[in-house]
């Protein structure tokens, strides 16, 4: 039976115990469709008759209102910020993805490292520095990510809600309107999801398709990725 | 001044990308050691030596940001902290210090003394099993020391000193993350002793100073400004401007003075924060 692998060195004594079960990770920027395909894939899992659980990027109980507090005015640099979301990352592998695959389920996480990773590294952060920090991380059976250019994305989250600051990278970005700013923050998030394709093996997508043919893809891919790892 | 260039270089010398390399004009000194080796108080008593002389001085403390220590404090209350998680969040804590008090302070070119540093992080957490490796490149945007002073002591003494000075041992301090079973006490004495031994190689790797905590403190006081001395040649002094000195002089009372020191001090503190 399988045991866990890691990016880098395994942390403390994670690499011994046998892990039946399979994570897939569903990477993309926001409005690309990622909660969507996710609600579509734990359905159809389940049906199939697997145990799944789905595990997002939000707060975790240790370091949430933590980043929430950071994240309300208070300039924080980068460093410390992603230090922060390091820690929310780990808590949420050991406390929920590690005992999920322990007992044989399939856990779908969306986002995982290379969300933390690209917006960090638009934002100047060293990336020698975020790959060392973040190795601690499960290297998962599969990544999908969702790939879209800024034209396509733009139109899909409009037709849903108004653009959010930290989408469009207010945060550190001086444009002189918030479509400006979206423009160019995204492009180059993208950018730096391609960076990381080919190092982090990411299987990619295109999300310009409707949502049915990117689950049908999705479904065959996850459906490989199980088959290898068991 | 040649003697100190690159003082501040980045412990993570792999990186030449680092946001701060280069040499700044303030000094940075450090002390580490087990709890209950008179770091702290070796390094007040630096610190009034110091002002006495007008150095502009700045205090750091571990585990002392006001954005991550809130949550720290509440993960050792709720023992949500397991050694890794331990470990990140008080690097965010040490990181959150060097940009926004540590770097600063050091560009502006004050003498920035700090109670403990990163080689307490690679100490405590290699006790815990945190990989040795990963920790120093976790920490590699710390800024190198212009002195880093080690104070040594025996295991007995300092647990002497710990448990007179104090009642109560905490849970994360005596490692019980780490070793469950055991009563506080001796899981303290077991986790204390195995930071020493880090502490030991640290010394060696690092290059830390050390000196022997057992002598008395006048001793080692001497000791230190003598290592000190030599490292504050062409570091900014201010004039003595003393507040209370002038009011003294002046006859007067400084009452409004004090007014406006409380109402600014709280002013200073986010609502949120306090």
């Amino acid at each position: 039976m399988s045991t866990l692998k890691f990016y880098g060195h395994t942390p403390l004594d994670l690499g011994k115990a046998a892990m039946p079960g399979h994570l897939i990770v569903i990477e993309g920027t926001d409005g690309v469709g990622r909660s969507t395909q996710i609600a579509l894939l734990k359905e159809w899992l389940e049906t199939q008759g697997r145990a799944v659980m789905d595990t997002g990027f939000r707060r975790s109980e240790l370091s949430g209102s933590g980043i929430d507090r950071a994240k309300r005015g208070h300039t924080l640099d980068h460093f410390t910020l992603n230090l922060f979301y390091a820690t929310d990352f780990w808590d949420r592998m050991e406390k929920g993805i590690v005992p999920a695959l322990q007992s044989g389920m399939v856990v779908l996480a969306d986002r995982y490292i290379y969300s933390i990773i690209a917006r960090a590294r638009v934002r100047g952060v060293p990336a020698h520095w975020l790959d060392d920090m973040l190795e601690f991380a499960i290297v998962p059976h599969q990544v999908f990510y969702l790939d879209i250019d800024v034209d396509h994305l733009l139109p899909r989250v409009l037709a849903y809600r108004e653009l959010d600051h930290w989408e469009s990278g207010e945060d550190f970005l001086r444009e002189s309107d918030r479509y400006a700013s979206f423009v160019k923050y995204q492009g180059a998030l993208l950018q730096e999801f391609h960076n990381l394709s080919d190092q982090y093996e990411f299987q990619m997508i295109d999300a310009r398709q409707g949502v049915w043919d990117v689950f049908d893809r999705l479904r065959l891919g996850i459906g490989d990725a199980i088959e290898r790892g068991s | 001044m040649e003697s100190h260039r690159n003082a501040h270089l980045p412990i993570g010398l792999r990186y030449g990308s680092h946001p701060y390399d280069g040499e700044f004009p303030g000094r940075l000194i450090i002390v580490e050691g087990i709890d209950g080796s008179g770091k702290s108080t070796q390094i007040d008593l630096l610190g009034k030596w110091l002002i006495s002389l007008g150095y502009v001085t700045v205090f750091t403390e571990w585990n002392s940001s006001p954005i991550v220590k809130r949550t720290t404090k509440r993960g050792k209350a709720e023992r949500l902290l397991t050694p890794m998680s331990f470990s990140l969040i008080h690097a965010a804590d040490f990181a959150n210090r060097v940009f926004t008090q540590i770097v600063p302070a050091l560009k502006a070119g004050t003498v920035v003394l700090a109670d403990r540093y990163v080689y307490t992080a690679f100490a405590r957490d290699s006790a815990r099993g945190v990989n040795r490796d990963w920790l120093r490149r976790l920490y590699s945007f710390a800024i190198r020391p212009s002195l880093a002073l080690y104070f040594k002591v025996p295991l007995e003494q300092s647990i002497q000193r710990i448990i007179t000075g104090r009642s109560d041992l905490g849970f994360y301090e005596s490692g019980q993350d780490v070793k469950p079973t055991s009563s506080r006490k001796k899981a303290f004495r077991q986790f204390q002793g195995a930071i020493l031994e880090e502490y030991a190689s640290l010394a060696e790797e690092f290059g830390l100073v050390t000196i022997d905590a057992t002598l008395p403190i006048h001793t080692q006081q001497e000791m230190v400004r003598e290592l000190v001395e030599p490292l504050l040649a062409g570091v900014m002094r201010t004039p003595g401007n003393s507040v209370t000195e002038a009011l003294i002089r002046s006859g007067l009372s400084g009452r409004y003075l004090q007014e406006a020191d409380s109402r600014r001090s709280s002013e200073l503190v986010p609502a949120d924060m306090t």
